[in-house]
């Protein structure tokens, strides 16, 4: 465990640890273009000199282990020259076109110049000219001109994808980034690349001339696309909507998580948020007087019409096995939601529930990429949650077809397409209450008796159990769309109308008293969990 | 062929390497020399041998400039236009070949007879202005010898050739390592074990142990002579005694700097003292496996090389159970496809191991872990040529001839504005005015002109002016006179020397040859060289004198290897020397040295 001192300032590290993280550990920023702590060390760009006392050159802290006593200045005049003038450098054949470049604002070439270059450009030269605008796939454009070579992408592909796209080819200021001539950069990971270059070399093809990132907002959530829970940011825009096509969300980027995805993302879970803007159902539907298509009604009519059915039907029926009532829970709900379920409809009402639905496996890896497209598998199997199922969604509706329920509600799943849309239409016939609540548009909306806007995960607060059973909380990145609210805030609404008496006012009281109601989640809070999420507790005894 | 035909003889390429990557270079040449030139279609199969992606073929096949990426002429005329060569006439001699041959650089003639390359320094200064047609040297090509070189590049390949044979000045007696440079063909496995041959390895293999030899290698004081002078047995001594992996000898023979030519001679006439010395470092290191990697453009090199190899294995000198001694050590010829940059150690590993040639980051070095991430020791040719010597007539004899600090001689090779450009064998405490002026040397400058510069140690090293000449040529001296011995290569420059042109050809050199790895390397190469051209082109500014020196400054020391500071140093040097003339060169828009501003190429 060496010692060493940083700008006047001692730091013991481990053994191994090099200056630029031994800085880190003091939070001293270390400028640094090729060094990124998920690839190997390239030690190529040079930004990340210092001065080592004793040590007549200047040396790169990525590649420095420091050793005890070890004294390094990173402010220092001949450090701080050092890096200047490797910025000059970099920038000698840069092309400078910032004003049309996507990364302009989040550019380290313009940050670093700004916090210690400064100097009069001494490049009078023509520049070396490449290739601009560049497709190298669906997701990703390539600016030859503007890549400083610092082979993040390179490494990226051969190191954490072992796809191997990228090459330099050529050498000396010829050197320029490509693909093998004739190859597509398709890989599922592909825009992690965009992420991890430095400058604008890299850009995405989705938010390419959308928005310029100083419009942006950033809420950090919890990627719903599979059932690993990668951690993310969320990018949106609201004021603005002459920006991003009208779109609020404009961007998903990974957000760094030792345990979980560490600093990447899945394209598919990165571009998999079109449906927070489009085709959502917005408006309360029910049925109408005068026609056999529903008629928009107000928040309150819905959940009061709804609860007094939901209670005649409830009180006839003690017993779960023979309820009357049939409710198909979700994965894509947060575990607060499926504690209300359960509250709500087998506490007092009896109801048989489940959430399990016979959905196709996606695609997969051993990676990141889970089969299992729901965020929240994990917590629907927990008792005291949804769980555990005894039951399929498919004898729900056979039940329901054979005349068995009154009452079904569907929670976001698409009946139509899981069981055809004959069955959806004689079981919206049988049953006398038919509540299909969700985020979008589908088949078995025009079917549902009652429609009840969701809010998209992106629009409230919550927690998510991911596949390696770790809590992790979602946020409320904006209010959500038109009239459609968070299932939580309904539900509590139903139950209060039902007459539960829960003091639950928002997602943080629920998971309160989920933690005290659910063995798994025994002791934790929304501040242990933090933003990197935890471990629950069973799973923290197992490993125990 | 196609490239199925060429399978048997990769399976046989692949068995010389402990991993498959490193038959990178060697496929790629295999097919090129069946092929003509490496197709995608090739790159995707080298990939697929290799299990390397295929983007990162392309990145070596590109790397090289010697593999072409599209068919080109039936022969490849290849002319030097660095420095020593351009001192000599290289560029009357590229005007009149591409006047004659009605092509540019880069091209091929409408029949495809010939594709005409401008290339850097062929390390064959002695017989410059010299060219390289397919794999044959040919120098000075001056007068009648320009019109028989095209006319060769016109032949169909293997046709009798007009061009002759260069005869260049080489010292052959001696102490230690011209003695058996006498005959051009060579001197082969009889002859040379008639001249003691052998009797060092074998005495080192039958009576000392591997300390006694790194003792008495650091009791010669004997310094790597590729150039940095580091002490050979303390670098010997570095290598782990206690390790499981095995040990790598590497063989420096990818001569490259501008003004040197010192290894071709050793491994075309005298081969076998180089093997005779690898078999006593790798004794010395507990190593039996060892790779000589040659510039690509020495091809004779190889070929005379690999023939030394192949006698010896015959003859129980290299391979299994030495002479009945038990060392075991094989010897793999690995050739490089050009890249000056291969020259500096770690580079040379990486270009080794199938990458591109970039220079690793240190720590941790080659002792520690060098090839294949093993403990290896790189050496020059010229250091392990002199190692036989050492073991023959001892230490201390070898010591003696040399300074205080650097034991030995060296081959000294002089070029530029000299009577008698060559390879020239003196004790290291020579002087450079010796070197030049004697006449058992380079006997003088050129019709008798007066001097005006000299750079000592090839084009890296700092220039010196006419009155810093006494100086003896070791290591320490030349370092304390603010310039470096280098790789020895000496180069003169008579009062005609434009001085602006030298250093815009040695900043040419460095821009076509930076690896492009390190980001001030790559870009001040490359902006340096465009200022020299814009002033070269009469365009210069005053002020521009001043930011060289400052992008000079830049660079030095701030990149992972030398070259950059090696890049830097000439740009320092013959500024500060010479600050008048380049001032008055970008006053008056030409060069004070010459009567037509054309003479300096814009």
């Amino acid at each position: 465990m060496p010692s060493l001192t940083i700008d006047g300032r001692e730091v013991t590290v481990a053994d191994g640890t090099t200056v630029i993280q031994a800085a880190e550990e003091l939070g001293i920023f270390i400028p640094r273009y090729c060094y990124h702590p998920g690839l190997s060390i390239a030690g190529n760009c040079r930004i990340c000199l210092v001065e080592v006392e004793k040590i007549p050159k200047l040396q790169i802290a990525c590649n420095t282990f420091v050793s005890e006593g070890m004294v390094v200045h990173t402010k220092s005049d001949i450090a701080e020259d050092g890096r200047r003038a490797v910025l000059e450098f970099l920038l000698a054949n840069h092309p400078l076109d910032c004003p049309v470049c996507d990364q302009s604002g989040e550019c380290d070439l313009q940050n670093f110049y700004m916090n210690f270059g400064l100097y009069n450009p001494r490049f009078q030269e023509h520049k070396v000219k490449k290739n601009k605008a560049v497709e190298l796939g669906p997701h990703v454009m390539l600016d030859q001109e503007r890549c400083i070579l610092c082979s993040r992408c390179v490494r990226f592909t051969d190191e954490i994808t072992g796809t191997g796209e990228f090459g330099i080819f050529n050498r000396g200021d010829r050197a320029e980034l490509g693909l093998y001539p004739g190859d597509v950069l398709d890989n599922p990971y592909s825009a992690n690349v965009v992420d991890i270059c430095p400058v604008g070399a890299l850009t995405e093809s989705d938010f390419r001339f959308k928005a310029r990132v100083w419009y942006l907002s950033s809420a950090p959530t919890v990627c719903n696309g599979c059932s690993q829970g990668c951690n993310v940011d969320l990018h949106y825009v609201l004021d603005r909507p002459h920006l991003n096509d009208g779109a609020r969300v404009s961007r998903i980027k990974p957000r760094y998580n030792p345990d979980v995805n560490e600093w990447w993302l899945c394209d598919e879970g990165r571009y998999g948020f079109d449906w927070v803007d489009q085709a959502r159902l917005t408006k309360v539907r029910g049925p109408s007087t005068d026609s056999l298509e529903t008629a928009e009604v107000t928040w309150d009519q819905a959940l009061t019409t709804i609860s007094a059915v939901l209670s005649a039907a409830g009180s006839d029926n003690e017993k779960k096995d023979g309820s009357r009532i049939g409710v198909i829970a979700s994965a894509q709900l947060s575990c607060e939601e499926l504690f209300l379920i359960r509250e709500i409809f087998c506490g007092t009402l009896g109801a048989r529930l489940t959430s399990s639905v016979p959905e196709e496996p996606g695609s997969s890896d051993d990676f990141l990429i889970k089969a299992d497209k729901n965020p929240n598998t994990s917590a629907t199997t927990l008792p005291g949650l949804a769980g555990p199922d005894t039951l399929e969604a498919g004898q729900l509706v056979d039940q329901a077809l054979a005349g068995n329920l009154d009452v079904l509600w569907v929670f976001g799943h698409d009946l139509v397409k899981l069981f055809g849309e004959e069955s959806v239409r004689q079981l919206s016939e049988k049953l006398s209450l038919f509540v299909y609540s969700g985020t979008n548009e589908n088949a078995t909306v025009p079917l549902a008796h009652w429609v009840l806007p969701s809010a998209a995960y992106v629009e409230k607060d919550g927690t998510f159990v991911n596949c390696h059973g770790r809590v992790q909380r979602i946020g409320r990145a904006f209010p959500p769309l038109e009239d459609s609210r968070e299932d939580w805030r309904f539900l509590l609404e139903l139950a209060d109308k039902l007459g539960l008496s829960f003091d639950w006012r928002e997602p943080r009281e629920i998971f309160e008293g989920l933690a005290r109601a659910a063995a798994p989640f025994d002791g934790l809070t929304y501040e242990s969990i933090g933003r990197q999420g935890i471990d629950l507790a069973t799973v923290r005894e197992e490993s125990q | 062929m196609t490239l199925s035909d060429l399978e048997p003889r990769t399976r046989e390429i692949l068995e010389l390497y402990e991993q498959p990557r490193a038959a990178m270079l060697p496929l790629l040449w295999l097919v090129q020399e069946n092929q003509g030139y490496v197709s995608q279609e090739a790159e995707a199969w080298v990939g697929r041998i290799l299990g390397v992606a295929r983007s990162h073929v392309r990145e070596a096949v590109s790397f090289y400039n010697m593999f072409h990426t599209k068919p080109v002429g039936r022969r490849e005329l290849r002319v030097c236009t660095s420095l020593p060569c351009l001192l000599r006439g290289a560029g009357h001699l590229m005007d009149r070949i591409t006047e004659s041959l009605k092509i540019g650089p880069g091209e091929t003639t409408a029949d495809g007879e010939v594709t005409l390359t401008e290339v850097e320094c062929l390390c064959a200064c002695e017989m410059s202005p010299m060219a390289q047609l397919d794999e044959r040297f040919v120098g000075p090509l001056e007068g009648a010898s320009v019109d028989s070189i095209i006319q060769d590049s016109l032949t169909e390949p293997g046709s009798p050739e007009s061009t002759p044979e260069p005869d260049p000045f080489i010292s052959t007696n001696g102490p230690v390592l011209c003695t058996r440079f006498k005959d051009p063909e060579g001197t082969w496995l009889d002859g040379y074990l008639a001249d003691d041959g052998y009797v060092a390895a074998g005495k080192v293999l039958s009576s000392m142990t591997p300390q006694d030899v790194i003792d008495e290698v650091s009791g010669a004081n004997l310094r790597g002579l590729g150039g940095a002078g580091f002490p050979a047995g303390r670098k010997w001594s570095f290598v782990p005694k206690e390790t499981d992996k095995p040990k790598y000898l590497v063989v420096n023979a990818d001569e490259g700097e501008p003004g040197t030519f010192k290894d071709r001679y050793i491994m075309e006439r005298d081969p076998h003292a180089l093997l005779e010395g690898m078999i006593i470092a790798a004794f010395a290191i507990g190593c039996h496996k060892a790779y000589v990697y040659i510039r690509g453009e020495y091809f004779r090199s190889a070929e005379r090389l690999q023939r030394a190899i192949d006698e010896a294995n015959g003859r129980g000198w290299l391979g299994n159970d030495i002479q009945g001694t038990g060392f075991d050590l094989d010897v793999v010829i690995h050739r490089g496809a050009g890249a000056y940059i291969c020259g500096e150690e770690t580079a040379l590993l990486t270009s080794l191991e199938g990458g591109k040639g970039f220079p690793r980051l240190k720590p941790p070095f080659p002792a520690i872990s060098g090839l294949f991430q093993c403990p290896t020791i790189v050496n020059n040719v010229e250091t392990l040529a002199c190692v036989p010597f050492i073991f023959r007539n001892g230490a201390e004899h070898f010591a003696g001839i040399g300074t205080e600090r650097q034991g030995g001689t060296r081959l000294f090779c002089v070029s530029g504005h000299v009577v008698r450009p060559g390879v020239y064998e003196a004790p290291v405490s020579v002087t450079l005015r010796e070197l030049i002026e004697n006449e058992n040397f380079a006997g003088g400058v050129r019709d008798a002109n007066s001097l005006k510069a000299v750079i000592p140690g090839g084009i890296s090293a700092k220039i010196l002016t006419a009155d810093e000449i006494d100086v003896a040529m070791d290591f320490d001296s030349l370092r304390d006179a603010g310039t470096m011995a280098g790789s020895g290569g000496v180069i003169v420059m008579d009062e005609t020397t434009c001085i602006v042109e030298a250093l815009d050809s040695a900043s040419k050199f460095f821009a076509d040859e930076s690896c492009g790895q390190c980001s001030p390397c790559r870009e001040g190469t490359g902006w340096v060289h465009r200022i020299l051209r814009r002033i070269m082109a009469g365009n210069g500014r005053l002020e521009d004198l001043d930011d060289l020196l400052g992008i000079a400054g830049d660079m030095e020391g701030n990149t992972i290897c030398v070259f950059a500071d090696a890049a830097a140093w000439p740009v320092q040097s013959y500024i500060s020397k010479f600050r008048d003339e380049f001032e008055e060169f970008i006053r008056s828009g030409r060069s004070a040295e010459r009567k037509e501003a054309a003479e300096c190429p814009a």
